[in-house]
């Protein structure tokens, strides 16, 4: 490795990029609307769900408890019926998402103390609401009514999202999310263009080693790919609000070190690509799909089924996705996330010497 | 053959293989130190192939290779480090500067800063391109980045410096300095080995290695391989050249034709006589004499027999009037003080001249004389800023929408469909041009017939040689029997063979009635024009046929069309040198 021959690619690779403004102005932009995309679009917080009431009691309680649903904040009153029928009529139709059926004699029992069953049904097709929509009903249910003291309550408190912002959990896992969308999109194109124009058979017929070749190739892509991080997080955190609890400085740092495992991945796919459509292609299937889906940035991974979990565990972008909510969301710091970071650091070298081992300076 | 332990490269049984394919087989070839040797042979032949492998950037499938004392496939680094390589086409950075490209080509390569000022200096003043130091490469013309091109592969000084066709469309002054640089380089005792299709090119080597179908299947110096062809080359001394050509074109021993100003030579294989046929015909027309034969002539002795099978036949009866336009018209092209400008930049200045029906009109000049430019608002493609152009008797500044049902344009690297067969991508122009599917299915029959691609219909054109290709674009270009039809560099990078016979499908167009307007590089071929226009810097400096334009001239220059060429444009440009002087 002689740097001064890094140095010439690295110059270089820098006047062909900054000379090509539309390029550079893309780069910029696009993380910038997916970062508002996902953070306005994916919202997984339900409130203003649109209920139904059958009551077939018309009484003070059943009034009041309905009340309760309205006051909650979470419920709107949408439509009363009179019949069953009518009830499933809305239901199927998609007016309402839950239905509240008090049953006859509903204050009576209260009265008396008895055993008052009520019948929440609730409407299934969004599975991830439907099962919010539930629990707050339930918990609206289980709270009614005061005047009965109940033999066990439980408090639940939630820490470090307790307003369970959907912004502040996707914003942080975006980070991770979003460069492994341009960054190797960007470098996948980097080196294939060289091989359209044939300008890479000058590369072939030098000196240049495959690793000078490739370091001078990674530092100016990965100074975009860290100009793009830089603007996510200020972006996230200034408009999207969402707290910070750990070191920033951490989080640029190690942002530093993610940054080139990304751009690492697309010199690794520009090494096997032979076109530019193909190096796009390839990148989205290596890079952004499965970090996407499997990085845990909108589905946990836990959840997943055992040879999802392993697959997913071979993706970097889960570790940044953990190291980065740990850090903004929990406040957590190098003692606790360091497993993530030496991960990142390892799968950067990794990719890194394969793209090397990759490149052969052969036209075929 | 003699190879010593000295020699630079040497080859023993070297052969590469594509997906079962040999493009390079059995090549057993030592060159010496300072020797320069050059490639040549038909499209395909593993031209390219061989000096990648010789640049040890692609390994052989069999046989080996010392380069530089080094073997090209364990030490391929100590090869690529030392030698210069450049490769086809344009392959810097269009987005650095000419500055900035020497300067990287010199980093890469270990060139100090100071070694790097000495020779950038040097270079540059070579080649003509101190006062563009600042110019991005991709806004200069093909032959200033050629020769860009060939100061990044000279700035390290390599012992050895292997060069794939570096003559490939850039025009005869631009070539003339590229090969002055090469010179100069070679004073210095370095070695070079080279692609070419000009076979001028060729006579100027130390020896010449013809291959044909990845086989080399003849080595030696120019003088050596000339004399294989003694004997076979006769010359026509002839006031009616067109019934020569004719006359040739229909007999089976005549190898190859070629045109010169009053005199038509063809080759005939050596070792055979002269039919007394032949003689009796040619000896109405003119005188006939053996000729000494050219590089040129052994490479169509050399290659004719297995051309022929591999390239498909042209018919050659075919009926000059089945080339006819659809409509016959009385009028050529005729512009009047037709000006083109980008900006302050005149592409075009002030050009008047006329192309009568029927004439086959060659346009030469360098890279960026304003030739395609010209061309582009003759098809209706560009307004004129000033000016008037009538085409097949339509004005083409007016009516471009009418023009452009009446010529045909060809343009440079024609855009055919590479993954598409040779009837698809007939069918998709034929539908493009608007003709219905009876009339579609006609042309295509017509076109593929005279162009000798019948054999090839289903034939992707990815996987057909370049001379295929040209007569496709041909085919695509004259399906709707346009009454103009534009050739802007059509026989670039084709081999002498292939390119004579695109040349007799031109002239056959003319005869049938059709105005050709040509543009080359090759000048040779300016011999098969009725008329030649000069063009520089986007003046037309001279019209007119090769014995007029040499008669405009002092009787010292070589009355052949380079000669001529150069000098219309040195008179040009002392001319302007002249008017410049007195204007400050």
């Amino acid at each position: 490795m002689k740097p001064s021959r890094i140095a010439a690619v690295l110059e270089k690779e820098t006047k062909e990029i900054a000379r090509d403004p539309v390029t550079v102005a893309i780069a910029l932009i696009m993380p910038i609307m997916m970062l508002f995309l996902f953070g306005y679009a994916i919202s997984l917080d339900v409130d203003d769900i649109p209920m139904g009431v059958l009551d077939h009691d018309r009484s003070p309680a059943s009034r009041q408890l309905v009340d309760e649903f309205v006051q909650s904040g979470y419920f709107r009153l949408a439509d009363t019926y009179a019949t069953p029928e009518a009830m499933e009529g809305a239901i199927q139709r998609n007016e309402v998402m839950l239905a509240l059926v008090i049953p006859p004699r509903f204050h009576q029992a209260l009265v008396r103390g008895e055993a008052a069953p009520v019948q929440v049904i609730v409407d299934g097709t969004y599975a991830a609401s439907a099962n919010l929509a539930a629990a707050y009903a339930e918990s609206i249910i289980s709270a009614f009514p005061e005047a009965v003291a109940p033999a066990a309550r439980v408090e639940v408190r939630v820490w470090y999202n307790p307003a369970l912002r959907s912004a502040n959990f996707i914003v942080p896992g975006l980070f991770g999310v979003i460069l492994m969308a341009f960054p190797p999109l960007l470098t996948a194109l980097a080196i294939t263009r060289e091989k359209e124009s044939g300008s890479i058979q000058q590369i072939f017929a030098s000196p240049l080693t495959p690793a000078e070749f490739l370091a001078g190739k990674l530092v100016p892509y990965g100074l975009i790919a860290f100009v793009q991080l830089v603007t996510v997080i200020v972006i996230g955190f200034l408009w999207f609000g969402v707290p910070m609890r750990g070191s920033l400085g951490l989080l640029l740092a190690v942002g530093l070190v993610y940054v080139f495992t990304t751009v690492g991945i697309g010199l690794l796919v520009s090494t096997i690509a032979n076109s530019q459509v193909v190096a796009m292609l390839l990148a989205l299937i290596v890079a952004l799909m499965p970090s996407t889906l499997f990085s845990g940035f909108l589905f946990p991974i836990f959840t997943m089924p055992y040879a999802a979990q392993l697959y997913a565990r071979t993706l970097p972008a889960g570790y940044f996705v953990d190291f980065s909510r740990g850090l903004v969301l929990r406040g957590a710091g190098l003692p606790e996330l360091w497993p993530s970071v030496a991960l990142l650091l390892a799968y950067t070298l990794i990719v890194f010497a394969l793209a090397v081992w990759r490149f052969r300076k052969k036209v075929a | 053959m003699a190879q010593s332990h000295s020699d630079i490269i040497r080859t023993e049984r070297l052969g590469r293989r594509f997906r079962g394919r040999w493009a390079i087989q059995d090549i057993d070839l030592g060159i010496a130190r300072g020797e320069i040797v050059g490639l040549v042979g038909p499209d395909g032949a593993g031209k390219t192939t061989l000096l990648q492998l010789l640049a040890a950037i692609l390994d052989p499938s069999e046989g080996q290779c010392r380069v530089l004392g080094h073997d090209s496939v364990c030490e391929s680094a100590e090869i690529t480090s030392r030698i210069g390589y450049m490769a086809q086409g344009f392959t810097l950075y269009d987005r650095l500067t000419v500055a900035e490209n020497l300067a990287f080509a010199a980093k890469v390569r270990n060139v100090s800063a100071a070694q790097l000022a000495e020779r950038r200096q040097r270079l540059l003043a070579m080649a003509g391109l101190g006062t563009f130091l600042d110019r991005r490469e991709g806004a200069l013309s093909g032959g200033m980045r050629k020769k860009l091109a060939l100061c990044t592969n000279l700035v390290h000084a390599p012992p050895l410096l292997l060069l794939d066709e570096p003559g490939l469309g850039v025009d005869p002054l631009s070539r003339r300095e590229l090969w002055r640089m090469l010179e100069a380089y070679r004073r210095d005792g370095a070695t070079i080995v080279f692609s070419t299709s000009y076979m001028d090119e060729a006579e100027i080597c130390d020896r010449v290695a013809f291959l044909d179908a990845g086989r080399m299947i003849a080595l030696g110096t120019p003088d050596e391989l000339r004399a294989r062809g003694t004997g076979a080359v006769f010359s026509v001394d002839s006031s009616q050249p067109a019934a020569v050509e004719n006359a040739l074109g229909r007999e089976p021993e005549v190898l190859g034709v070629q045109w010169q100003a009053r005199q038509v030579r063809f080759v005939v294989r050596p070792g055979d006589p002269l039919s007394s046929r032949l003689r009796a015909i040619l000896a109405h027309l003119g005188r006939v004499e053996p000729a000494r034969p050219t590089i040129e002539d052994i490479f169509v002795i050399l290659t004719a027999g297995a051309r022929h099978a591999a390239d498909g036949e042209i018919e050659p009866a075919s009926e000059a009037r089945a080339f006819g336009p659809a409509e016959s018209a009385t009028s050529g092209i005729a512009t009047n003080r037709l000006s083109r400008r980008f900006d302050s930049f005149v592409a075009v200045d002030d050009v008047s001249f006329e192309i009568g029906a029927g004439e086959v009109f060659g346009l030469l000049g360098a890279n960026g004389a304003g030739k395609t430019t010209l061309i582009r608002m003759l098809c209706g493609l560009l307004p004129p800023s000033s000016g008037s152009a009538r085409v097949a008797g339509i004005d083409a500044v007016t009516d471009p929408q009418v023009l452009r049902q009446n010529i045909g344009y060809m343009s440079q690297r024609f855009s055919l469909y590479p993954d598409l067969s040779v009837g698809e991508n007939l069918r998709f122009f034929a539908s493009a041009y608007g003709l219905g599917r009876r009339a579609a299915r006609d042309a295509i029959t017509w076109a593929s017939a005279v162009t000798g691609l019948a054999e090839f219909e289903r034939q992707t054109v990815a996987h057909l040689s370049g001379a295929v290709r040209q007569r496709l674009g041909l085919a695509c270009t004259i399906l709707h029997r346009p009454a103009v039809v534009f050739l802007d560099e059509p026989t670039s990078g084709v081999d002498p063979l292939s390119r004579y016979r695109f040349w007799r499908l031109v002239n056959a167009l003319g005869a049938a009635g059709t105005t050709v307007l040509v543009t080359t590089h090759y000048l040779e071929e300016a011999a098969y024009c009725h008329r030649l226009g000069l063009m520089h810097e986007g003046r037309m400096i001279a019209v007119g046929d090769l014995a007029s334009l040499c008669a405009g001239l002092p009787s010292d220059v070589p009355a052949t069309v380079e000669g001529v060429f150069v000098a219309y444009i040195e008179r040009e440009r002392a001319r302007m040198a002249r008017s410049g002087s007195k204007a400050s």
